[in-house]
């Protein structure tokens, strides 16, 4: 059974239509905060509601929004990170597809807390079609008031542009998202500073993923609590879970944060295959670690999944069973950070490359006995010691089924020269 | 020699780079929208576009040359990229690679003699839920198996 | 002030000072490839990660700020395997050039894996490979298999001299430093490029091939090239005893100098000197008698026929007819003997400068006045004027010419026809022009490498050459000649036979003058 908040509207044919949006009730939330509520009061009632960041890093919202001063006579900043990279991630397709507005609300309101009256909505290039799809939907919103000046008549102004990337993961990474908007290399930058004080065009910046800021229009309809009873007490909500690989249903599951890994397997996207074994789970993309077969009875949420030694990331579930030779899962995780590596720093520009040329020499049979090692022991050179989150994103996985799967693997090179 | 642009071109550029405090920022949306009109973006687009935004030219090759999807180099009409990470792999995507290679008689990378088709293996597409998959241009095709390929081909005019 | 712990030592820095600062100010260096003073910290290269008290992370020393009380380890057993993993993936893709690499020897990379004692490779993949020599300058040769991509090429490009001429293309590990179609770098400080790469990516086409640093010996002078006065290091090999000609200055390298040239020196200053060094050099002495020229003159005796000269005038109470034209390349302490001489003991009043013609200022350290010690000369007292040539044909007898420009310039033929009406020509200069033929003497002087004393620049400020290179065949340094004649002539024995060296006479030059106190 589960419990359809984000994705309720989803059922509805062209909902992305702000006529049948409006009917469904929506734009309500705006309303309510914009004339109700004072913009502090939308800023605690997310912090109140915990609600985590649903990109990859998980952090709370409401403390990341709290970060950007008040007063400053610098123009502030919303990006909205629809990058959506992380391979096995695809629920913010979803809801631009078919929600779009719940996206605009979403951004509208946390424009108002923080005091931001220009946002753009950084959109992986690949998605041209939904990008188009969003600015008719901004188009609309326009044109009935809820974006452009003097909002509903409360002197809030937000202007809203869709900007579209153009084929690198590394955009996805939020300083590297900030570069890329500024018309340069996805280059990532030096934290501190960080975005909240020296973000877009050296201004204030709030960057919030897609899916975190669908819903916050729920939080202000309903409340912190109400949000806090859907899911953990510290991890707020429902979650949109994207399942795929050896599954039978392969889909978005939005369900309570917390919701065990293996019920979201086996009771919602269906199980394995006739005849399949689990072999291993990703339970938040690929840069999340691996799970083995015997790891999944963890909670999907920030905290329990980090305790048992992963992360919940972007909540894509890649389920792999006992057909796939664990080396086939290790050369696609190597070549895809060796191929998206933006190249700046010396530990992921050369350690992805090599890791990945160990990978392939394993793979095309001349594997040496050494191998496993030598994978866990540079895993271990790039990690905690690049310039940007990537490093850790890509020298974790490796070390994880480096680890985990070091007999699998080991008895694969036995085959080899 | 320069690319002169259109003045139906020029005006939607400005447009665009009146969304930012910077012109540098429009640098990608007007690149896309470049390479829309242009197919590729060689020495003169880049030249061009340098000079409308203010910009020296090394300064847009640094970017072109950084994203997958701006290319330097004429592509077929239609572009076939397929998905080659983990998800699409799990549902044996290298099937439909090998299928797309051996019926069109070309390699990933490569374009067809009569510049119809190009292919190339791409990172994950976002849609991991119809697995394979492939993105033809801009349309997303999944749940590919050869069949299905062979019929969106054969719709692609 | 903030007070800080670094392995255990306290030391105290002002606010704001990043760690790496602090560091370098205790006396500790800390490995870096991106890191460079003239530039904001860029953090890419990692070798700098030290270990702070509290962090769970190793953090960048380069651009972390220091706070009171920080503990900071840099040669802890994790920050020196931390450092050793980062050097150990450059070296991976590292070609094994150094037998071929003009670097080595001063290769931050060779220095830092001997440190690290990573001698034995285990990387057993195929390397990138890619171009090793492209030419990006009209000197500058780029060899991208060796290049770390610490960018500092892309960034003094960007921030120093603003013309962008090289980028970084593709990504990750195909990145790579390229310019745009065939542009060059061409910048009037193309040759900084070459000292800013940390190891051989990008090297001098002046220097490549031609020798090793190990056999070179560094000396700390002035660029004479123009009147900025910029610090440099002069490296000069010493020769080898039974190869003639291999005593040399191979090139000349920026030294810092935060109040006059910064870490940088100009492509004019770089390659003149060299060519200055070496092209057209006055090596023997040369008494031009007649028709056929004699060379068979030493020293001794061409004092002795030249003091016998002033001597003539002297008893004739004639040395107003004594002429010199002078140049601002002359040294504060050759001026200064030369006013005591000639100005001052002979009383003679004909002086004149000869230069070479001013260039462009380039808005950052080349200077119009492409000489060295103008301000030296005015402060001195001389007028800096160019010679009258009727003046100078006319109440001629005796005419000195301090260095080879007087050939040159808005003179043109003019001013054979005026020496001509001249008695006696004695040159004094380290180069060889057409001036030479038209002298009677020829007297070989050292060009700035091969001499000691000080040089005032436009500023004001006044900088030291010391003699680095050894002067060859007749070449002697001019303070020398001038007390050597001095002497000859009995000027004043006390007074010259005291002064030894440029060392005394400059002494000598700040009692008299006061703005020469000023400590050089």
């Amino acid at each position: 059974m589960e419990t359809k908040v984000l994705t309720k509207g989803f059922e509805l044919d062209h909902l992305f239509r702000i006529g049948v949006y409006l009917d469904q009730g929506g734009y309500r939330a705006v309303k309510k905060a914009l004339t109700e509520w004072k913009p502090e009061q939308v800023l605690d009632e997310v912090k109140k509601a915990n609600l985590r960041g649903r990109g990859g890093a998980g952090f709370p919202a409401g403390l990341k929004w709290s970060f950007v001063p008040q007063k400053t006579d610098k123009a502030k900043y919303l990006c909205v990170n629809a990058d959506e990279g992380e391979p096995g991630t695809f629920k913010d397709r979803y809801i631009m597809a078919h929600d779009p507005h719940l996206l605009i609300e979403g951004i509208i309101l946390a424009a108002y807390a923080v005091g931001i009256h220009t946002a753009y909505i950084y959109i992986r290039g690949e998605y041209e079609l939904i990008a188009r799809r969003l600015e008719g939907a901004i188009g609309d919103a326009c044109a009935k008031g809820y974006l452009g000046k003097n909002i509903l008549g409360v002197g809030f102004d937000l202007d809203l542009y869709v900007h579209r990337g153009a084929g690198a993961y590394i955009c996805g990474e939020e300083t590297g998202l900030l570069e890329s908007l500024e018309g340069k290399r996805g280059n990532p930058r030096l934290k501190p500073p960080f975005p909240a004080s020296v973000g877009l065009f050296q201004s204030p910046t709030v960057i919030n993923n897609v899916e975190t800021l669908a819903n916050v229009p729920f939080i202000v309809l309903n409340g912190a609590a109400w949000f806090l009873e859907r899911g953990s007490p510290k991890d707020g909500g429902t979650r949109i879970f994207g399942v795929s690989g050896a599954v039978n249903k392969p889909g978005i599951y939005e369900l309570p944060v917390g919701t065990s890994l293996r019920e979201i397997i086996f009771d919602h996207a269906g199980g394995l295959k006739p005849g399949r074994a689990l072999k291993a789970v990703i339970p938040g993309g690929m840069s999340s670690p691996v799970f083995k077969a015997d790891e999944v009875d963890v909670k999907m949420d920030c905290d329990c999944v980090a305790a048992a030694g992963s992360m919940l990331g972007s909540g894509a579930i890649i389920v792999i069973d006992d057909r796939t030779p664990i080396l086939d899962v290790l050369s696609k995780v190597a070549k895809f950070y060796s191929h998206e590596s933006c190249g700046q720093c010396t530990p992921c520009r050369l350690g992805t490359s090599w890791i990945h040329k160990i990978v392939k020499r394993m793979a095309a049979g001349k594997g040496r006995a050494d191998d496993v090692d030598a994978l866990i022991r540079l895993s271990a050179n790039i990690k905690g010691r690049t310039l940007c989150p990537m490093g850790d994103a890509a020298a974790l996985p490796v070390l994880a089924i480096a680890k985990k799967f070091k007999a699998e693997l080991q008895t694969a090179l036995k085959g080899s020269a | 020699m320069n690319r002169e642009f259109t003045a139906e071109l020029k005006k939607r550029i400005e447009e665009i780079t009146a969304r930012y405090p910077s012109r540098q920022a429009a640098l990608l949306p007007v690149l896309h929208l470049v390479q829309s009109e242009t197919g590729f973006l060689s020495a003169e687009e880049e030249r061009a576009v340098a000079s409308i935004l203010g910009l020296p030219p090394i300064k847009v090759r640094e970017v072109v040359t950084f994203y997958t999807m701006f290319t330097r180099k004429p592509l077929g009409r239609f572009h076939l990229q397929v998905c080659s990470n983990l998800s699409c792999s799990l549902a044996d995507g290298e099937r439909i690679l090998r299928h797309l290679q051996a019926k069109l008689g070309i390699g990933a990378g490569e374009t067809t003699p009569d510049g119809k088709y190009t292919l190339t293996e791409v990172e994950c597409l976002g849609a991991c839920e119809q697995a394979p998959c492939m993105m033809v241009n801009f349309d997303y095709h999944g749940n590919l198996d050869p069949e299905k390929v062979d019929r969106i081909l054969e719709e692609l005019k | 002030m903030v007070k800080i712990f670094l392995d255990g030592g306290p030391v105290e820095v002002i606010e704001g000072t990043t760690v790496f600062k602090a560091a370098q100010q205790a006396g500790i260096a800390i490995p870096h490839f991106c890191y460079h003073p003239a530039f904001v910290p860029e953090g890419s290269c990692r070798l700098c990660l030290v270990e702070i008290e509290g962090s769970p992370k190793l953090e960048l020393s380069c651009s972390m700020v220091v706070r009171e009380g920080m503990k900071v380890s840099i040669q802890s057993p994790a920050v020196r395997e931390a450092r050793r993993a980062v050097l150990e993936f450059i070296l991976a893709e590292h070609p094994l050039d150094c037998p071929i690499c003009d670097k080595a020897g001063e290769c931050k990379l060779q220095d830092y894996y001997q440190d690290y004692g990573l001698t034995e490779s285990v990387f057993r993949e195929s390397k990138e490979k890619r171009e090793k020599k492209v030419r990006i300058g009209d000197k500058l040769i780029l060899d991208r298999e060796r290049c770390v991509l610490c960018t500092r090429c892309v960034r003094f490009l960007a921030g120093i001299t603003k013309t962008r001429e090289l980028g970084l293309f593709e990504r990750g590990i195909h990145s790579e430093i390229g310019g745009y179609e065939n542009e060059p770098v061409r910048n009037g400080y193309s040759g900084n490029l070459v000292d800013l790469c940390p190891v051989g990516a990008i090297t001098d086409t002046e220097f490549r091939f031609k020798t090793r640093p190990w056999f070179l010996t560094k000396g700390e002078s002035i660029c004479p090239l123009c009147s900025r006065g910029c610090n440099i290091f002069i490296d000069y090999h010493p020769g080898f005893p039974r190869v003639p000609g291999s005593a040399k200055v191979y090139r000349i390298r920026p030294r810092t100098n935060e109040a006059v040239n910064g870490p940088w020196i100009c492509d004019h200053g770089r390659y003149g000197y060299v060519d200055l060094q070496q092209k057209n050099r006055c090596e023997k002495l040369i008494w031009n008698k007649g028709p056929r020229t004699t060379t068979e003159l030493s020293w001794d005796k061409a004092l002795i026929v030249i003091g016998e000269k002033i001597k003539a005038l002297r008893e004739n109470g004639k040395t107003g007819r004594i002429s010199l034209i002078l140049t601002t390349w002359l040294t504060n302490e050759e001026l200064f003997l030369i006013k005591k001489i000639f100005k001052d003991g002979l009383g003679v009043r004909n002086v004149s400068f000869a230069d070479p013609a001013p260039g462009t200022e380039d808005g950052f350290l080349l200077r119009a006045d492409r000489t060295p010690n103008r301000r030296g000369a005015r402060e001195m007292g001389f007028e800096v004027k160019p010679a009258d040539l009727d003046v100078l044909a006319r109440d001629s007898d005796i005419l000195f010419i301090f260095g080879s420009s007087f050939a040159g310039g808005s003179n043109d033929g003019a001013w054979k026809a005026a020496l001509e009406k001249v008695s006696v020509k004695i040159l004094v200069t380290a180069h060889l022009n057409e001036l030479a033929s038209a002298a009677d003497f020829v007297l070989p002087a050292a060009t700035v490498a091969e001499k000691s004393g000080t040089l005032t620049n436009a500023d004001g400020r006044i900088q030291r050459i010391a003699a680095i290179a050894r002067a060859c065949g007749d070449i002697r340094p001019e303070v020398q000649i001038l007390l050597d004649l001095a002497r000859e002539i009995h000027l004043d024995d006390a007074y010259f036979g005291a002064l030894t060296g440029p060392e005394e006479v400059h002494r000598e030059l700040a009692k008299d003058i006061p703005f020469f106190g000023a400590r050089p």
